[in-house]
């Protein structure tokens, strides 16, 4: 007997035409999927949580709005009035260009010329509020742009705090005096594209063996105090089986890595073809897979769902890297903060910052002050460590044409700036599934 | 020459002593040297060590 059960009503598009559909969260034999029907083409169904992790338990805390929202979401972005949630993150785009052709390409940006520099000084001095502001500088792939140190400076001179690069680091591998350069302007830390230990998993979805530059990039980071976060696309039968792997790896070289932020393959803009359910990493299964691979390292009851954005936008949580051990600094019973409210975008900008970014490395900061063996019990030694071997575990899953749901996306607080207005990422990206 | 100051319990009358002591918060235990009492355990927590290190630790242990 199949069990179904409509769970919660929202609104979400035609993958086809993009045109607002109501939609609905439905359980059937405890998997549950979006589904929605638009009248010209059809029914649709995506499957959103697989049920191996309770999802009433885990998104329990969401933010309530109280209301149906603009009646022309996601037409009138910008932020409208019903949005949920302030900037945390704004990203900026500053080219069209990339050094790689991947199956996968959120941005999947057109040819573009790249703007010049003194229009993203204006754009910088537009979207930074100054001592506050984190901008994420994306494309395409920045480091193709040689002015990208200016660009750099041009943020860290309008006033924005922190200055992160999204990039496939392929440059900062190649070029040390550009990484040296990027550094001395006042780059913060780097989120760089990291889909496995094995080359073969970026030779199926970067097209290249790309292993070594990665782990060298990593490298050339920490010459210049250069934090590096390692992030993951996931595509299952690609690399959902290295997740384990990927986490050993990064734990393996902290402090240089500040974490993994892993990325469940969202089908937006480029697509090698259109998704059926199997092509899909819920964020379930992302969890099960870490505590299944992770060989004990990291557990679930030491994640905690997303507050700054809807649980089911990802989780984060917070460690700290011991000589021979990683401890958790959270716990999903005892995570400190009233059950009920979601945190603000300061605070959650306050937390990332401090774990990303690298603080300056003092010497023998692996032993106690005293030089016996390590004591994480030690207020002194505690304190020291967490700013040096601070570690994240943390998930971010884009929403895309099959899953959006924009209730959900009136809590984004990822913006990108675009011209003179910022947009949620999910539906500034938000694109038509077309047969590729 | 330094006047050397001490602090006394104001139960006990004895000199407060800097000794290991623990602090427990959100399931985690740290300890750190602080003056306490020998005889019945009273500890002083000055002003600068509750808004200094031990407002850090609590923010770091925080969600956020």
């Amino acid at each position: 007997m199949v069990e179904r059960e409509i769970i919660r009503n929202t609104y979400s598009v035609c993958p086809k035409c993009l045109r607002r559909l109501t939609a609905r969260y439905v359980r059937i034999n405890g998997s549950v999927y979006m589904q929605k029907e638009c009248p010209e083409h059809g029914e649709f169904s995506t499957v959103i949580w697989r049920g191996y992790v309770d999802m009433d338990d885990w998104t329990k805390n969401a933010g309530e709005t109280g209301d149906e929202g603009n009646p022309n979401c996601p037409n009138d972005c910008g932020l409208c009035s019903y949005h949920a949630q302030d900037t945390c993150c704004t990203l900026l785009e500053v080219t069209d260009r990339c050094n790689l052709n991947c199956r996968f390409c959120f941005a999947d940006n057109g040819d573009s010329p790249d703007p010049t520099l003194e229009q993203i000084r204006l754009w910088l001095n537009k979207l930074a509020k100054p001592g506050k502001t984190l901008v994420q500088l994306s494309g395409g792939e920045p480091t193709v742009r040689d002015d990208l140190p200016q660009i750099v400076a041009a943020a860290k001179e309008a006033g924005c705090r922190y200055v992160q690069l999204n990039s496939n680091g392929i440059r900062l591998a190649e070029d040390e005096e550009y990484l040296e350069k990027l550094a001395g302007a006042g780059l913060s830390f780097v989120f760089m594209q990291f889909d496995g230990t094995r080359d073969a998993i970026y030779q199926k979805l970067r097209g290249r063996r790309l292993l070594e530059i990665k782990q060298r990039a990593i490298e050339n980071c920490a010459h210049y105090n250069i934090g590096v976060t390692l992030v993951p696309t996931l595509v299952p039968g690609v690399n959902t089986h290295n997740i384990g792997d990927i986490l050993k790896f990064a734990i393996a070289r902290s402090p240089m890595v500040r974490g993994v932020h892993f990325q469940p393959v969202s089908f937006l803009g480029r697509i090698p073809e259109l998704p059926a359910d199997d092509m899909r990493f819920t964020l379930d299964e992302l969890l099960i897979a870490i505590e299944e691979q992770a060989g004990g390292l990291i557990k679930l009851e030491n994640i905690i769902p997303s507050r700054c954005n809807h649980p089911l936008c990802g989780f984060h949580g917070n460690f700290v890297v011991m000589p021979d051990s990683i401890v958790p600094l959270l716990h999903r019973e005892r995570a400190g903060e009233g059950c009920c409210s979601p945190t603000t975008a300061d605070k959650n900008r306050a937390f990332i910052s401090r774990r990303w970014q690298r603080q300056s490395q003092g010497k023998g900061n692996s032993s106690c002050c005293c030089g016996k063996e390590p004591d994480i019990n030690s207020m002194e030694y505690f304190l020291r460590r967490v700013k040096t071997h601070g570690f994240t575990v943390t998930a971010m899953a884009f929403q895309d044409a099959g899953n959006i749901d924009l209730e959900r996306l009136r809590w984004c607080s990822l913006h990108v700036f675009d011209r003179d207005r910022f947009v949620p990422f999910c539906s500034y990206y938000l694109s038509r599934w077309q047969k590729q | 020459m330094e006047e050397k100051k001490t602090l006394t319990c104001y139960r006990c009358n004895v000199e407060l002593k800097a000794q290991k002591t623990y602090f427990e918060y959100l399931g985690h235990s740290f300890h750190a040297d602080v003056l306490r009492c020998p005889e019945c355990g009273e500890v002083y927590i000055p002003e600068d060590l509750a808004k200094g290190r031990i407002a850090e630790v609590e923010m770091q242990l925080e969600d956020k």
